[in-house]
């Protein structure tokens, strides 16, 4: 460093080597109305804060103010993300309820305040700092270890070199010096420190641009693998091809002139609802019609039927319900049960259509029971007969209200 | 602030009176006409009873709860070797000195229940366990012979407990043997890992059991809660008063108040924070044998008192009490000790009263609110504290002899 020709004076600095005395000289220099000024002791003296005439810190109200932030960012971000721009319901709760969203706001509340907390304690404080002028003075050293100190800066308007120094030499001090101010303020940054600044700041655009990129296109390569144990297994798929077998495929065959247990199915009425080459008409002889048929029926029929044709088979369930709420164009809606030819429709092919499906609704034969599929054909027809009921179904004394 | 000077260990302002003092004859005095009145109201129809056992139970579970902090609070100064809490140590002492006088009071409540009284705690209904699937499961916990036996043990393990650091913290005050200290500090850590249990479990069977189908993990935690809370409240309050009538005047500074202050502040959040978890759980998982305990509190009328009891516990102390300025001026710490004594109690009432409409002996949805409620308050009230000034008589008001007394009197706040 090159000697500057008008030195500057950072300030002065007194060396104490108790806390009282530290404490009686600081009261000195309050009441002779410094304000740029400060002591250093290696510990926290009981005490200095009203000695130095140090007013409350305004730290509590910028966590507080942080506090309340993080609240409300955290119950602003979960109604942004679970309510409105991404619809998502769990457990049946309102998409907006403020019992879920309470420990997130509390988590936030404390991130917000603690890390408030921390940046505004070394913000107000000025900190880091990487270079101060007392730090050329050999002894201020101490400041960390068993020494005590005042400093008075020259900034201060009420400094004066001979007042000032007369009012520390009346503290009694170990010693009192002068302590230069090699600060030099607009000098420039260092280039090498300028350009490493400069690529961090460069090399910070680059996640955003990232994820910038993968927004507007798509990827043309299969995703990177980063467990490849669990991705590719040793093990052979139904439809994938197994070079153990001559036929090359991992699946077997049925042997012919053999049949599984449970796949005689010879019963044309129970298991296909055919009797004598036409849809049966009746139920066959192992459903018998009562309560807990109904029931089963009405559960199977709320399970696996409902979803499209509503609960009561009006055609108008969830699904069609969605389908015509986004506007779907090529939507066919669901049939409703109710229409003319299905009420006459044969038992038996009613059973068929579940069994194997129609037009654009699949077949259940491979996920519905017989004999469930039994009991859905049975609460279809209480579900017909409950739209289009008689005056004579009613109970006697009902019937005369309606005659 | 300047160093301070150690303030006269002899003379009067450490001693408390000798004889009994007008406050304690006077809290007697109420004490047992209103506990008889309670007992006539209880019996004067037939309906009144099981309202005279919630009430009761309401208003005991609460002054418990204040001896049970105090012993706590006595408890984890030992535990911790604390310095700073020596000179409020005495009075947590001596409010633990209400625990025998409050196992006495628990009989009421044991006896009927033993002579097959089944409107309190109605898992006491053998008929209803051999339909009760879920009760008849829970009976090896829940049958009258257990939980009288874990009563007393609660009981016997609180009292003893208590008189032992009464004992060897009176000792000390005439002796100055710094062993004294070190033997409650040893017995203090097996100790907080009893008294723990022993809160907890105590929580379960008075008040969970109430609602026999009712599961909360945490009641214990949240019943804490409210113990170390409302101990520290009296323990701000008694120092006033202490002060008000000339003692102790310089043992307990505006340091102390201030750290009670910081500690009352947290546990104010603490209840919220343990209240809530208990609630968003079973708001959650929505299941039955959860949500019904609060079904019954969101019905009605009871549902002003829930709002009434998170503002009033919770919300409104929280930004009362969050300034270092609230903390430090005395007056304005003990207004809200006042205020949370006061929210504390509805806390218990909360939790215990609702029972009342689930039990069938009043309506769903109706605060029971009645004259037993105030009587059983004053009659259980009455004899804490009077017990407590009774305690009192003679013995020295800071254990002027603790080694850690100096720590205590240079304490800081920064």
């Amino acid at each position: 460093m090159t000697e500057d020709s008008n030195t500057k004076v950072y300030g002065l600095l007194a060396e104490y080597d108790t806390t009282a005395k530290l404490v009686k000289a600081c009261e000195k220099v309050r009441d002779a109305g410094y304000t740029k000024w400060d002591s250093y002791a290696p510990f926290p003296v009981h005490g200095i804060d009203p000695a130095m005439g140090i007013k409350p810190t305004k730290l509590p109200w910028l966590i507080f103010g942080a506090g309340i932030t993080g609240t409300c960012v955290a119950l602003l971000m979960q109604w942004w993300m679970n309510a409105y721009d991404y619809e998502y319901l769990i457990s049946g709760k309102p998409l907006w309820s403020l019992p879920a969203n309470v420990p997130v706001g509390f988590e936030l509340t404390v991130l917000f305040s603690a890390l408030t907390a921390i940046f505004g304690c070394l913000a107000i404080n000025m900190l880091p700092s990487f270079h101060h002028p007392l730090n050329r003075i050999k002894k201020f050293a101490r400041a960390t270890d068993d020494r005590f100190f005042i400093a008075i800066e020259a900034a201060d308007p009420k400094y004066n070199p001979t007042a000032s120094q007369a009012l520390l030499r009346d503290t009694d001090p170990l010693s009192l010096e002068v302590c230069e101010d090699d600060r030099h303020i607009g000098a420039a940054i260092p280039k090498p420190l300028l350009a490493a600044g400069l690529c961090f700041f460069v090399a910070g655009f680059i996640p955003l641009a990232v994820i910038g990129k993968a927004r507007v296109s798509h990827m043309e390569n299969t995703r990177i693998h980063p467990n490849p144990n669990m991705d590719f297994q040793q093990k052979f798929k139904s439809q994938s091809e197994n070079s153990l077998y001559a036929d090359g495929r991992s699946m077997r065959s049925k042997i012919p002139g053999t049949v599984a247990v449970g796949e005689a199915q010879l019963d044309d009425h129970f298991f296909r609802g055919i009797v004598d080459d036409q849809w049966a008409a009746t139920l066959p002889k192992q459903v018998v019609i009562n309560q807990s048929l109904l029931a089963n029926g009405q559960k199977q029929f709320n399970i696996h039927c409902s979803a499209c044709h509503g609960e009561t088979g009006d055609g108008n369930g969830m699904v069609n319900r969605r389908a015509l709420s986004t506007g779907q164009s090529a939507w066919v809606p669901p049939t409703s049960l109710h229409q003319g030819y299905l009420r006459t429709q044969p038992h038996g092919q009613i059973f068929n259509t579940i069994t194997n499906g129609i037009r654009n609704m699949m077949g259940y034969g491979h996920s519905v029971a017989v004999n469930d599929r039994w009991a859905i054909v049975a609460y279809i027809r209480a579900l017909q007969r409950s739209q289009y009921a008689k005056v004579a179904d009613l109970k006697k004394d009902k019937q005369s209200k309606f005659q | 602030m300047s160093a301070k000077h150690m303030p006269s260990t002899k003379g009067p302002e450490v001693q408390a009176d000798d004889k009994l003092g007008k406050i304690t004859l006077f809290s007697f005095g109420i004490g047992i006409v209103s506990l008889i009145a309670s007992g006539a109201i209880g019996q004067s129809h037939n309906d009144q009873w099981a309202n005279f056992l919630h009430s009761y139970l309401t208003n005991f579970s609460y002054f418990l709860s204040i001896a049970l902090g105090a012993l706590f609070f006595v408890t984890l100064q030992h535990l911790t070797r604390a310095g700073w809490s020596v000179t409020l140590r005495r009075q947590a002492e001596l409010i633990c000195n209400a625990l025998p006088i409050l196992a006495l009071l628990f009989l009421p409540n044991i006896i009927t229940t033993l002579m097959g009284n089944h409107e309190l705690y109605a898992w006491t209904n053998h008929a209803l366990a051999k339909t009760d699937h879920m009760l008849h499961l829970k009976e090896p916990y829940l049958n009258i012979p257990f939980f009288a036996g874990r009563c007393a043990f609660y009981f016997l393990f609180w009292v003893c407990l208590a008189r032992y650091f009464n004992k060897k913290s009176l000792e000390q005050d005439e002796s100055g043997e710094v062993l004294n200290t070190l033997q409650m500090e040893k017995v203090s850590a097996p100790g907080m890992v009893v008294l723990a249990l022993t809160i907890s479990f105590a929580a379960v069977d008075l008040v969970m059991t109430l609602e026999f189908h009712w599961f909360s993990t945490i009641i214990g935690v949240y019943y804490f809660a409210g113990c170390f809370m409302s101990c520290l409240a009296c323990l701000i309050l008694g120092s006033k008063y202490l002060q008000s009538q000339g003692k102790i005047g310089e043992f307990i500074n505006v340091e102390h108040y201030h750290d009670l202050g910081k500690l009352l502040f947290g546990f104010v959040f603490f209840w919220g924070y343990i209240g809530f978890s208990q609630y968003m759980l079973i708001w959650y998982a929505s299941m039955p044998e959860g949500t019904q305990w609060y079904i019954v509190r969101k019905t009605g009328e009871w549902n002003y008192m829930v709002w009434f009891l998170i503002l009033g516990h919770f919300f409104i102390p929280y930004v009362g009490l969050i300034s270092r300025h609230a903390k430090r001026r005395t007056r304005i710490l003990a207004c809200w000790a006042v205020w949370l004594l006061f929210f504390h109690w509805v806390d218990h009432y909360f939790m215990v009263m609702p029972t009342m409409s689930s039990h069938g002996h009043a309506l769903a949805g109706e605060i029971p609110f009645s004259i037993l409620d105030l009587t059983c308050f004053l009659g259980i009230g009455g004899m804490f504290v009077g017990t407590i000034g009774y305690a009192m008589r003679g013995k020295k008001l800071i254990p002027i002899q603790d080694p850690r007394l100096k720590e205590a009197l240079s304490y800081e706040n920064f």
